[in-house]
């Protein structure tokens, strides 16, 4: 018996005495051949994958956008009155409407989830100065198609404060869908006048059932 | 019967320690406390996934759980009552039991079950696990971990080539609070590196993005860096933070490191952030952890076959030839099944990629794992089997030796 706890005793010495230890210095370590090299990007926008968007310049109504030569393709229509403006940083598809194009719609695309569904779909909201919604009737929201998936609808009418918040554009119109999954963010933003917006509403879901990509 | 008055005297408290880690009631109390955080750490896996679970309910010391998502309650931790579990069964089955022969499957079975806690410990302390992606005819020693993200600096030689790395781990990054951040010395580098909005899950946007307009944190090179909802699957994550480099003579640069730039396909170079301090050049970047393992895998075929008419893998393997110096050739095939065992590491045939690429552009993707306990569970299993069976057999006796006797008497 004596012997029994004279072990006992030891054993927990070991193991108190064992506990502790940092494992978080900065260390040094040598690069395996194949992790020496590395490849030099030339803005932040490349290291962080943000591809280059160009136009194509087809002449073809301008809907066919590569985002990288010989890439894949984002096509789509430009409905009737609708006109394609300049591409734009974090616009894929960049498109205008209405007399002086006062109404714009445009496609943008995030890596990752892009924020979520939730924080996009009320950061839209408060810039039409509507409250947010709670995740529960942000999952009961509308679903249309976008791409062959569902994507989450969003139709909120009021004062456009813009991106700012201060822009007080009365009595506006904004519709978007989110599309958020594993491979990335998707977002369709269409905004104007609300009388403008009702007229093209048929326009709206046109030019997104026209999405696509051609590999 | 009166009880026996409790000598409570320092000189005897090591005996009362003993009978209490030695007693049947701490051994079901463990048992039932194992029991509890199994069923929690059970349910909480599936909303927080494998890994957030592990962390909580079984790799840790303590825990406060929290009773329908409101109620907090203090319990030990997986690790805790596994060490108490093993103290316990040490002391009460192996040392203090009497020894005698009709005892001796019982004590060989209890060998088996403190084995398999042993394993489980080894397993948790020094295994490793992490995955290698070949392109056919690529070879590699390489093998990047999942999760773990740390970040690397690297004075630059040449163009674009580096030799070496000085890392702050994940271990300390993971333990960082975003919004005050840690100053890092980096030895025999003229700068220190400031760390901070260190995000486990993060997206650096433009600026010019709508969702950037009302976040908070720095914005640099026109871009902002936003903290993103973990993944339940911790492996998805990608972590960023804002990394200051400022030199002795107070020379500074400044930059967002996101994972995104780290590499993501088996022939892909990173693109980490360059800088210049002190006349000379130096990238760094947030990369998952590599390390090597001592011999070379060449991924010579990738089979993959699909179930006709879908896009669902019936059947993927690899024929790899393993090279290491002073050894002749080996040609293996890793299939779902069948891993490769060498030299500690096992490699399991994991995945492929990248989704929809037609066959001879597809990577084939093994889980490395190197556990020095891989095969204890097995064999405690084997041994706790073996005990339980020469109990069974030495009660069978004894008991047919009984019926012998009553049968005799009668």
């Amino acid at each position: 018996m004596k012997s029994s706890y004279t072990i006992f005793c030891l054993a927990a010495a070991a193991i108190l005495t064992s506990c502790g230890g940092d494992k978080a210095a900065v260390s040094v370590r040598d690069l395996l051949p194949e992790e020496q090299e590395f490849k030099l990007a030339k803005s932040t926008t490349e290291r962080f994958r943000y591809a280059a968007r160009e136009t194509s310049g087809s002449g073809h109504e301008g809907h066919a956008h590569a985002t990288k030569e010989g890439g894949p393709q984002l096509i789509h229509d430009i409905p009737e009155g609708w006109t394609e403006k300049p591409a734009a940083m974090m616009r894929d598809v960049n498109l205008a409407f209405g007399e002086n194009g006062e109404g714009e719609c445009y496609l943008s695309r995030l890596p990752g989830a892009g924020g979520g569904l939730e924080a996009n779909v009320n950061r839209w909201r408060k810039q039409m100065g509507a409250e947010p919604l709670t995740p529960e009737a942000v999952q009961k929201l509308p679903k249309k198609t976008l791409f062959g998936q569902p994507a989450t609808f969003v139709d909120v009418s009021g004062d456009y404060g813009g991106m700012s918040g201060t822009e007080g554009k009365k009595n506006y119109r904004m519709l978007g869908l989110v599309l958020s999954n594993s491979a990335g963010a998707v977002f369709v933003k269409l905004i104007g006048p609300k009388a403008l917006v009702d007229a093209n509403e048929k326009q709206f879901n046109q030019f997104v059932d026209s999405l696509d990509v051609k590999l | 019967m009166p009880k026996s008055k409790i000598d409570w005297s320092p000189a005897n408290w090591p005996r009362l320690l003993f009978r209490f880690f030695s007693s049947y009631g701490l051994a079901a109390v463990v048992l039932v406390f194992l029991t509890i955080i199994t069923l929690f750490g059970t349910y909480y896996q599936v909303d927080n996934g494998l890994i957030a679970a592990k962390r909580k309910y079984f790799t840790s010391w303590f825990l406060i759980h929290e009773f329908f998502g409101k109620f907090p309650v203090p319990l030990p931790g997986g690790l805790l009552l596994m060490l108490i579990l093993f103290i316990n069964m040490t002391i009460g089955a192996v040392i203090k039991v009497r020894k005698r022969w009709r005892g001796i499957g019982l004590l060989i079975s209890h060998f088996g079950m403190l084995m398999l806690l042993a394993g489980g410990f080894v397993t948790f302390a020094f295994a490793t696990d992490g995955n290698m992606t070949l392109y056919q005819g690529m070879k590699s020693s390489q093998v990047q971990s999942y999760r773990k993200w740390q970040i690397e600096v690297r004075p630059v030689i040449g163009e674009n080539k580096a030799e070496k790395a000085w890392v702050i781990p994940s271990e300390a990054l993971e333990k960082l609070d975003p919004n005050e951040g840690k100053t890092y010395d980096l030895p025999d580098l003229p700068f220190d590196v400031r760390v901070s909005q260190y995000y486990k899950n993060a997206n650096a946007v433009p600026t010019s993005a709508p969702v950037s307009a009302n976040a908070p944190g720095k914005e640099i090179d026109g871009f902002k860096l936003l903290q993103q909802e973990l993944f339940t699957e911790a492996e998805r994550n990608i972590p960023g933070c804002v990394a200051e480099f400022v030199g002795e003579d107070g020379e500074k640069a400044e930059t967002i490191l996101w994972g995104y730039s780290s590499k993501f396909l088996p022939d892909e170079k990173p693109m980490p952030f360059i800088f210049e301090m002190g006349g000379n050049k130096y990238a760094a970047l947030i990369t998952k952890k590599t390390w090597s393992v001592p011999f070379e895998v060449q991924l010579d075929k990738f089979i993959f076959e699909k179930h006709p008419g879908t896009q669902m893998a019936r059947n993927f393997e690899s024929r790899v030839t393993r090279m290491e110096s002073d050894q002749p050739e080996k040609k293996v095939e890793i299939k779902m099944n069948e891993p490769m065992r060498y030299a500690g590491f096992t490699f399991f045939q994991e995945s492929y990629g990248p989704p929809n690429a037609p066959i001879e552009e597809m990577f084939s993707q093994f889980a490395v794992a190197e556990n020095p306990a891989d095969q204890w569970p097995l064999w405690a299993l084997v041994i706790t089997g073996i005990g339980l069976a020469i109990h069974f057999v030495i009660s069978l006796m004894e008991y047919s030796k009984k019926s012998r006797s009553n049968r005799a008497k009668s």
